[in-house]
């Protein structure tokens, strides 16, 4: 929509300011929106009194606020925008206002970030242009600008870190983002552009339930992801796993999501011998014992990673005895057989049999006491008890680690004798109830008799006294 | 009889002179005709509440009051003491038994017309002690402090107090306080084992020396019976070891429903707790809760639920009142309209009970 | 003075006697079975115990400084703490994560869960580790030489 041309340009491109210098490459020139499109006056008139008269709209140069208005004045506008030949979204400054940055700043009187903060005040480009702030690869920059700066973030959140764009560097991400990928992430990738939240709101995409669905808008999209060859099936994988039915469907923020394995900024996927370290800092106890038993060594020295070997990375499921032992769905068997390494292929089957032998004893324990409970007989002092054979069945799991027999018997064998008592005390209840069912036929049986031979006393004694009365009063003496 | 009993005897005799007593009951005879049947349950009632004294006491050994402890004890009762389920479910049972054999005699009696002249004060004092009987109930069930219990109790004693001006400060004597709480619990045991026992055996004293001195009641037309002849048979011995052969079978059914079917303990109160679904007092009660549930909210100007309590005080008012009114009784004459009156009134209690069960 | 006007007449031929002999008899079992329940009854069982909203952990001189017990409450575990500067604290000691049962760790100083490394503090507040809550808090009073706990209200 080329009207006159823009003299409010034409004069101040002549003076050799700055402004104009950058606005000739600006899109918004190219496409014949005049200096007075945002600072207001009469782009027409080429005398500077009646160009930049207030009378015409001259506004000056906007300061804070006002700034992010004057853009929203058309780039919020839809109607607009379609009169300009845009087909832009008009959502970014609703956006910007309800984010973070959308905040009021130290000084109280205007937002923390406005438009020309990333975008640019003069040189606007597309952000595809390789001379754009908001371009994939120079965006972190831009973003580093004040997160980057210790003094500035702390006047907002001293405790937010100041320390991405170095991390990032050593990610994957961050490598191939300066070897100029624009495909990897970046900076707004994950945390959004416009409507950035805090990672403590639960709306932002960057709050732990919603970083797997973050991560996985690139890392579950096959096509996006072919010139990586990577899977792109951990977001399914994890989704299965108990880690994700913990976030995802509990909300149970105790559990990992991608970045607490993978790292945020500096992601990278773990190295082989840290694997128990990463998986240990919540599982501490499986960690340390797994550090001291003999497949530590052989695990790092045949580059296994460690608790992944058994346990999976992303699907990792629940873990029950099914991976104990020497049948072939177990993970010993993997390496133990019973011909190459007759010792370990022991341990592995014993081990098996004591947790089968806890399991039995467990399930047993529980049928009885259902049963007492069933036959209304009192059984909490048993049930109690109960939670310390489970509780044993918990450390057996974790002692498994550890790989010695000798523990590992001791743990399970404390189980199986609370198991076994609890199943006695429920057993002596049922006995109890069977008991009273017993007394109560011989107490029954007594009562028969005692009440049929007082019966046959009162007939004999009335029977008596009838033939009494008959003597008497056929007797001459009445 | 044989030597010791004889010598026994000799010893008592020669010190409180039991030859008037014992030559008094030895006229006692017993009317056979075809309502007799019923007079055994005057003594089945009588055995009931010995059970219940025994079994009582036997449970005061062992029960703790106070919102704390009681529901615990009663656990512990069940579960840890040699042959307490025993005693504690033969206590719950009879309790009930007694409550229905009390109905039973006291219809029975109705019918019969015995409460005429002159055994009007053996009417009274019996349906006195029916009304203590259903105290007893009352404060007994709310003892093991469950769930069932407390709300069942709260309600009861929330329709206490919708009688005008009386009401409240009844209610809040009955709860020692505003609310159903401990103090309430505590209230209730002292009405359970000291203050309704007492009032009772004084009313079952009066009632039973009556019954003595008057001898039975027989049928209205029938000649009343003071010698031995066809038609009477001797309470010693012969009633008296029927009667205890009933009694010995009426243990035995209590020892039955003891193993059978135990009297439950439910969960333990919670006053905080949102009160449970179908919340209803026990059966005796059952037909009086149902029929004030049709009472709608307004009648009148009057409170709908006052109207119905108000009914059932006259009702019951009339029902004790009874041996004075019933002119025609008095003069001997069968009174139809009263039978049909009295049918009417157990159809309905038997109809109203069921109804409150199902619903 | 006689039971009826007549004296009954009963003839003690040996099936008469029979009938005496089974109604004693008779008499008897019942008489014992109805005196062994209560008698056993009478007889207090082993455990005083009636529990559970107040309960004893024993005595003060049995619970060493910077140590920790678990005590029954009734079918559930409370752990109790003295510390090393001798107060007293009892908490649930039902972890709030998958529900094992915590124990005190001196070494930590912390209340500790063994099935995933939960850690709590001395106040029952949840500090490391996977328990989304901290443990409910129990009341300790100390009576002489003896501890109670019982339920916070």
């Amino acid at each position: 929509m080329l009207r006159a041309a823009d003299q409010c340009f034409v004069c101040h491109s002549a003076l050799g300011d700055e402004a104009s210098r950058l606005f000739s490459r600006d899109i918004h020139h190219l496409k014949g929106v005049p200096c007075a499109g945002c600072h207001g006056g009469d782009a027409s008139s080429a005398d500077m009194d009646r160009a930049m008269s207030t009378n015409a709209g001259f506004r000056g140069v906007p300061k804070g606020d006002d700034i992010s208005a004057r853009c929203a004045a058309c780039h919020a506008d839809s109607a607009a925008m379609a009169r300009l030949g845009s087909g832009l979204p008009t959502n970014q400054f609703a956006l910007l206002q309800s984010s973070v940055h959308g905040k009021s700043s130290t000084k109280g009187s205007e937002r923390i970030v406005q438009c020309t903060t990333c975008h640019g005040a003069h040189g606007i480009v597309a952000p595809r242009e390789r001379t754009s702030p908001v371009n994939p690869l120079n965006v972190v920059k831009t973003c580093t600008k004040c997160h980057g700066d210790p003094a500035y973030v702390r006047a907002y959140n001293p405790s937010l870190p100041v320390d991405q764009l170095g991390k990032y560097r050593t990610s994957v991400h961050g490598k191939r983002n300066a070897a100029g990928d624009v495909n990897v992430a970046e900076c707004a990738s994950c945390h959004g552009s416009h409507g950035i939240l805090a990672s403590t709101d639960v709306k932002s995409s960057v709050y732990p339930t919603n970083i797997p669905a973050t991560c996985g808008r690139c890392h579950s999209d096959a096509a996006y992801m072919k010139e990586y060859r990577i899977p792109t099936d951990q977001y399914a994988k994890y989704s299965r796993s108990v880690h994700g039915i913990a976030l995802l469907q509990r909300n149970d923020l105790g559990a990992p999501a991608c970045n607490n394995c993978h790292g945020n900024h500096g992601a990278t996927p773990p190295g082989v011998e840290s694997i128990s370290k990463v998986c240990g800092t919540c599982h501490a106890l499986n960690a340390d014992l797994f550090a001291v038993s003999p497949h530590k060594k052989v695990f790092d020295e045949r580059r296994l990673p460690e608790c992944e070997t058994c346990h999976g990375n992303h699907e990792i499921v629940a873990a029950t005895e099914k991976l104990l032992g020497v049948s072939p769905e177990a993970v010993c068997s993997r390496c133990h057989n019973a011909q190459e390494s007759p010792a370990a292929y022991g341990v592995a089957m014993h081990m098996r049999r004591l947790t089968d032998s806890l399991d039995a004893a467990e399930a047993r324990a529980k049928e009885l006491v259902e049963d007492a409970e069933q036959k209304g007989m009192e059984i909490g002092e048993a049930k109690y008890k109960l939670r310390d054979v489970r509780q044993s069945r918990l450390q057996a799991r974790t002692m498994v680690h550890s790989l010695n027999e000798d523990q590992f018997g001791r743990t399970v064998g404390k189980g199986i004798a609370t198991a076994t008592w609890v199943a006695g005390e429920a057993q002596q209840a049922i006995d109890e109830f069977f008991f009273r069912r017993r007394g109560l036929g011989i107490a029954t049986l007594i009562m028969t008799l005692l009440a049929s031979s007082l019966y046959l006393f009162i007939r004999r004694l009335e029977r008596a006294q009838q033939r009494g009365r008959t003597a008497s009063s056929n007797s001459p003496i009445s | 009889m044989s030597g010791i009993w004889q010598k026994t005897y000799q010893w008592i005799d020669e010190r409180v002179q039991l030859g008037n007593l014992v030559e008094f009951m030895g006229k006692k005879y017993v009317p056979l005709h075809r309502g007799s049947i019923w007079y055994y349950f005057g003594g089945v009632s009588l055995f009931l509440f010995i059970i219940q004294v025994v079994t009582g006491i036997l449970l005061l050994l062992y029960y703790k009051g106070g919102e704390e402890l009681a529901f615990e004890s009663i656990q512990f009762v069940m579960s840890r003491v040699a042959f307490g389920w025993l005693i504690r479910s033969i206590h719950s049972w009879a309790a009930n038994l007694f409550i229905l054999a009390a109905f039973i005699h006291m219809f029975s009696v109705f019918f019969e017309k015995a409460y005429r002249p002159p055994r009007e004060i053996t009417w009274v004092t019996g349906m006195m002690m029916f009304f203590l009987a259903l105290g007893f109930g009352f404060s007994g069930y709310l003892l093991p402090w469950n769930e069932l219990a407390f709300f069942a109790t709260k309600v009861g004693t929330d329709i206490a107090g919708v009688i005008p001006l009386i009401g409240k400060p009844i209610m809040v004597f009955l709860r020692g306080g505003e609310e159903v709480t401990g103090a309430t619990l505590t209230r209730f045991f002292g009405f359970h084992v000291a203050v309704l026992p007492g009032i009772f055996t004084v009313f079952l004293a009066v009632h039973l020396l009556l019954v003595q001195r008057q001898g039975m009641s027989v049928p209205l037309g029938h000649e009343e019976v003071h010698g031995p002849s066809e038609k009477a048979m001797p309470f010693f011995p012969n009633f008296l070891l029927r009667d205890l052969l009933l009694w010995l079978l009426v243990l035995n059914l209590l020892a039955i429903l003891a193993v059978f079917f135990p009297w439950e303990l439910g969960k333990k109160a919670d006053a905080f707790a949102p009160a449970p679904a179908g919340i209803r007092p026990e059966w005796y009660f059952l037909f009086m809760f149902q029929t004030l549930k049709y009472f709608p909210g307004k009648i009148w100007f009057l409170d709908g639920e006052l109207l119905g309590i108000g009914l059932f005080g006259v009702v019951a008012l009339l029902w004790v009142m009874v041996p004075f009114w019933d002119r025609k009784s008095a003069l001997g004459k069968r009174n139809r309209l009263l039978n049909y009156i009295g049918i009417a009134g157990v159809f309905y209690i038997i109809v109203f009970t069921i109804l409150g069960w199902l619903l | 003075m006689a039971m009826s006007d007549q004296p009954a007449q009963i003839p003690t031929t040996s099936k008469r006697d029979f009938l005496k002999y089974i109604l004693g008899g008779g008499l008897i079992a019942w008489g014992t079975s109805i005196l062994y329940p209560v008698l056993s009854y009478l007889k207090p069982p082993p455990e005083g115990g009636v529990e559970v909203t107040s309960v004893k952990v024993g005595a003060l001189s049995s619970l060493a400084k910077d140590s920790g017990t678990i005590v029954r409450f009734g079918n559930k575990p409370v752990i109790v703490i003295r510390t090393a500067a001798g107060s007293l604290h009892a908490f649930s000691a039902t972890c709030t994560h998958l529900d094992c049962t915590v124990q005190y760790r001196k070494d930590f100083g912390v209340i500790w869960c063994a099935c995933h490394n939960g850690k709590y503090d001395l106040t029952g507040r949840n500090i490391s580790g996977p328990p989304p809550r901290p443990l409910d808090e129990f009341r300790v009073v100390v009576q002489g030489d003896d501890v109670y706990i019982s339920k916070k209200s």
